[in-house]
């Protein structure tokens, strides 16, 4: 007997054919990483988890227009990024944005360690952070990054550069103090 | 300032070509500040992983509801006009029935500018030749007709004039 695990492509034809039970095991896939990549440019968990739910829904009502089923992550995480900047328009003349949740500490590491990450990634401009969270985070390509993102490569990695020297800048102390 | 022949930050992003990382790879195991260079994105990296990611608070997950699900001819129909590829396949069908049309219709031939005075008085005269012509025939009829009747009305006469004025053995 040969097993051979389900790809994504597989679930998606599934789903577009109306198997909702494929399109639920391809959110559980995917979920995660999408919530959190909206959780680090959001900064917000309940607004995450919104968008979360409502980019695969989106996705779900859209899968048909997703012309090659390999593309999906660059496809998915585009609708996401554009559900994080319709939200950024609409509260941006509240200035909700500047509200930005405390980071919870996690097992492995110090709180002092998270805050200053968050911190210093909160310096960066919007555009700087989603580049960050992609690459590091997310580990996505250049090319996808450029698709996600509706921009040219160069300009990708130019915000990705840049943010990286002002990281490195900021996080050095860290280093010297011997808390990595 | 680095002094590698290819941009340090692509080499370890991995996004430098097979044989531009092999030579990157040489250069970086000779050159001390360029190695420094790599150990730095690396700790700063490091340093971002530190914040793992979140598990999600809530799964999501949707619900099959035939209720609300679109028909298998809806279905087929939004996916043919979602689909590229079928839109510029139908646009192209649809092109070539055009041409096709176009190519083999003839349009019936203009008639050409009738004179419709003339016509009207040609009409007229041959309504009028017509005419005269079953009068005369119709006259021609009766009078033939007339002649045979006082033909056979002599004859009569005459017979009975004889009969009259000289009976048989008068003579």
């Amino acid at each position: 007997m040969i097993f051979r695990a389900v790809e994504d492509a597989d679930l998606i034809l599934k789903a577009r054919r109306g198997e909702v039970e494929a399109f639920n095991l391809l959110i559980s896939r995917w979920e995660k990483r999408v919530f959190n990549y909206l959780l680090r440019i959001l900064q917000n968990r309940e607004d995450a988890l919104d968008l979360s739910q409502d980019v695969f829904l989106k996705a779900y009502q859209n899968l048909r227009k997703l012309d090659d089923p390999q593309r999906f992550p660059a496809w998915l995480f585009r609708i996401a990024h554009n559900e994080a900047y319709s939200l950024f328009r609409k509260r941006k003349p509240e200035g909700e944005l500047e509200t930005t949740e405390r980071p919870e500490a996690s097992a492995a590491f110090p709180i002092e360690l998270s805050i200053a990450v968050t911190s210093a990634l909160n310096k960066l401009n919007a555009d700087q952070r989603e580049a960050v969270v992609l690459k590091i985070y997310q580990g996505f390509k250049f090319e996808e990054m450029s698709e996600i993102l509706s921009c040219p490569v160069s300009t990708v990695k130019s915000r990705l550069y840049t943010a990286l020297e002002l990281l490195k800048a900021d996080l050095s102390p860290l280093k010297v103090r011997g808390v990595v | 300032m680095s002094c590698s022949p290819f941009d340090l930050r692509d080499y370890f992003f991995g996004e430098l070509p097979d044989d531009e990382r092999r030579q990157a790879d040489l250069h970086i195991k000779s050159c001390l500040s360029c190695r420094e260079e790599v150990d730095r994105l690396r700790s700063t990296q490091a340093v971002l992983l530190t914040v793992p990611d979140e598990e999600i608070p809530q799964r999501i997950g949707f619900i099959s509801d035939r209720v609300y699900e679109p028909s298998p001819v809806r279905r087929w129909w939004q996916a043919f006009w979602g689909s590229a590829p079928r839109l510029v396949f139908a646009s192209a069908a649809m092109l070539s029935v055009a041409i096709i049309v176009s190519a083999t219709y003839r349009p019936a031939t203009p008639v050409a500018n009738v004179d419709v005075v003339k016509l009207q008085a040609d009409f007229t005269r041959q309504l009028n030749e017509a005419v005269v012509k079953a009068v005369a025939d119709n006259d021609a009829w009766h009078e033939e007709r007339t002649a045979k009747l006082l033909d056979v009305a002599a004859k009569y006469a005459a017979r009975e004039y004889r009969t009259v004025y000289f009976p048989e053995g008068s003579r």
